[in-house]
């Protein structure tokens, strides 16, 4: 990490440049700083009030493993839910307007702000053996959301499911219309041009919305121990081990579990971001 | 390829609050039509209307007897090109040219517009007269009948824009396909246009040969949009030994006849107002008016001085700067200036109603 921005550092080694804004990237630095170790400093100390006993112990442990196989499984589905089902509607709020149509943005938002439990409690109510969905699609299709992942990937998907739908509008909007047009003169018709033109210019936003759905989902708690809770997701098991053999048990598994989150999110980020895509020259 | 005459009849459409009315328009092989209009005037909708992206309410649209009015965008081999030449952003340039298309050698294209050796880069890498040539090989990928251009130029400065417009049209008259092109820049009218459309407010208000509606614009609407920069209020006076006397102020000019009386508005192209010889120098014909002037503001553009003279009436005169230098020109100077009666055009002034749209072509 520099503290000289790309482009500033020929003009630095020139000399005294009063055009650089010196104070101004000191302060947010600084400020930007106090923000990293707020978020770094709690998780250092989780990890240092680790023993390697403790840890080798817990990660031994058949069913954590399992719970945090279970977790990262039901994300991956809950992803791939959410591109099949909310790319398109982001597609539709992005490229047109109908009567109703902020509203439908707005409900789209809801679950950011419902309390988790709730969330899952409502999800209960309509999944669960005498919801309205529950109980057909069990009957029906033998398709239960209870003690199954099914039921996971339900609870994970209302939560979040509204991170891909936004990341993913906000890059249809970004790709200009006219290129959509350009594609249609050139030949291809709707499809064939959503496909080879608005859907790879709005790659970048809608891999940034998978990634925030992937994380949102692995991280859900209330939603998943109220619908479901067996079998445990790795949030829940860590409530789990504390709640039976204390703090240390929890901390381990949890210390664990960020460690392979992290490993996923940069190799995320290299696969999604890693190729850079020249973005501009058709404005 | 084929190319044909092109015949939009009667089209009519409605976007929201905007209405275009019977558009009208007509252009042969090879015809390059520019419309020309403010913005908000209709022209893109206009455009995208031929190109099959709206919901008409009416009319037809026929290339080469060919009618396409019903047919979607892909199936209608009109090619649209936009500001910055509409380059998809995250393909190569040989896959932009190849793009959608089976067995087409993007090289041989690229090659037919000295760009071969740009396949492998990106269009962000391209300068603009790159890129033109980029989209024009890959629109002939496609076999167009009809090219549209929608302000391709409007992001250039000047001498790029001329030098692209340039090529352009040598480009459009090599390759025979007629094309229509949108504009609010005057000079591009100039430099482009066979047949010009000057449209406003979801009609279209001239329609015609180039030099015909370019030195008689059918009304003061027409004169603006064409950028002619003296548009004055003025009297008839009569008509006199082949000419029209027009009052404007205390001046009194000599015109090309027109058939106005009362109130005209006098139309004068900056262009057109020249130096006047030193006095005694062969005298002044009839059909050559000569006014004293008071120079004002003298303005650099280009070549030329923008140079605003008070005749008795404002009147802004395109010297070159040689003429400038000689004259010794300057805020404040006295300078006698002439103007051929023929190159004032006389128009009745605006009334309450303006007039109906005129027929294309």
């Amino acid at each position: 990490m520099s503290l000289t921005p790309a482009g500033w550092t020929d003009r630095i080694a020139g000399g005294r440049i009063s055009g650089r804004p010196r104070m101004l990237l000191l302060v947010f630095w600084l400020l930007g700083s106090m923000l990293v170790a707020f978020i770094v400093i709690p998780l250092l100390g989780l990890a240092a009030m680790q023993s390697g006993a403790t840890l080798a112990r817990v990660a031994m442990q058949p069913s954590v493993e399992g719970a945090i196989a279970l977790s990262l499984k039901a994300a991956f589905v809950t992803v791939a839910f959410a591109a099949l089902f909310g790319v398109p509607l982001a597609y539709v709020l992005a490229r047109t307007s109908f009567p109703g149509r902020g509203l439908l943005a707005a409900l789209i938002d809801i679950p950011l702000s419902v309390p988790h439990p709730v969330a899952g409690i409502a999800l209960l109510s309509v999944l669960g053996r005498r919801g309205v969905v529950g109980m057909p699609a069990a009957a029906l299709f033998g398709l239960k959301f209870w003690g199954t992942l099914a039921g996971i990937v339900a609870a994970m998907l209302f939560v979040a499911a509204p991170y891909t739908v936004n990341a993913a509008r906000i890059g249809f909007e970004s790709v200009d219309p006219r290129l959509e047009k350009v594609s249609r003169t050139l030949g291809l018709g709707p499809w064939r041009t959503f496909l080879r033109v608005t859907l790879p210019l709005a790659r970048r936003s809608i891999m940034t919305g998978l990634v925030l759905t992937y994380a949102r989902a692995i991280s859900e708690f209330a939603a998943v121990a109220i619908l479901v809770y067996y079998p445990m997701t790795a949030p829940v098991k860590v409530y789990e081990l504390f709640l039976r053999f204390g703090l240390d048990e929890a901390a381990a598994m949890a210390v664990l579990l960020m460690i392979v989150c992290l490993a996923l999110f940069i190799l995320f980020r290299q696969l999604a971001y890693g190729r850079e895509v020249p973005i501009g020259s058709g404005r | 390829m084929s190319a044909g005459a092109i015949r939009v009849t009667n089209l009519r459409l409605q976007l929201g609050a905007f209405t275009l009315r019977d558009l009208n328009l007509s252009l042969d092989q090879g015809e390059i039509l520019v419309i020309l209009g403010p913005n908000g005037a209709g022209k893109s909708v206009s455009l995208e209307a031929i190109a099959g992206f709206h919901r008409l309410l009416g009319g037809h649209i026929l290339i080469g007897g060919r009618e396409v009015t019903r047919l979607p965008p892909e199936r209608r081999h009109i090619s649209l090109m936009f500001q910055n030449f509409g380059l998809f952003p995250h393909l190569t340039v040989a896959r932009n040219v190849a793009f959608g298309r089976r067995g087409v050698d993007p090289l041989r294209l690229l090659a037919r517009f000295d760009v071969a050796a740009l396949a492998a880069r990106y269009p962000d890498t391209l300068s603009p007269g790159q890129k033109q040539r980029v989209a024009l090989a890959r629109a002939l990928a496609a076999q167009p009948q009809l090219f549209l251009f929608d302000e391709p130029f409007s992001a250039l400065d000047m001498p790029t824009r001329e030098l692209l417009r340039d090529e352009l049209k040598a480009f459009l008259r090599e390759s025979g396909v007629p094309a229509i092109f949108v504009t609010h820049e005057r000079s591009d009218v100039e430099a482009l246009a066979d047949k010009i459309a000057v449209m406003d407010n979801g009609s279209i208000i001239q329609a015609g040969e180039a030099a015909e509606v370019l030195r008689r614009p059918a009304d003061t609407a027409v004169a603006n949009f064409l950028g002619i920069e003296n548009i004055l209020k003025g009297r008839s006076l009569g008509h006199a030994n082949g000419v029209m006397h027009v009052a404007i102020g205390d001046a009194i000019l000599a015109a090309r006849p027109a058939a106005t009386a009362g109130e005209v508005t006098v139309c004068i192209r900056a262009e057109d107002v020249a130096p006047a010889p030193a006095e005694g120098a062969g005298a002044a014909a009839a059909a050559v008016n000569r006014l004293a002037a008071r120079v004002g503001a003298v303005t650099s553009f280009g070549p030329f001085y923008k140079v605003r003279l008070d005749c008795g009436f404002p009147l802004l005169a395109h010297l070159t700067k040689r003429e400038v230098r000689t004259l010794g020109l300057a805020p404040g100077r006295r300078v006698m200036v002439e103007i051929e009666a023929e190159a004032i055009h006389v128009l009745a002034a605006p009334g309450p109603a303006r007039r109906p749209a005129a027929g294309g072509g």
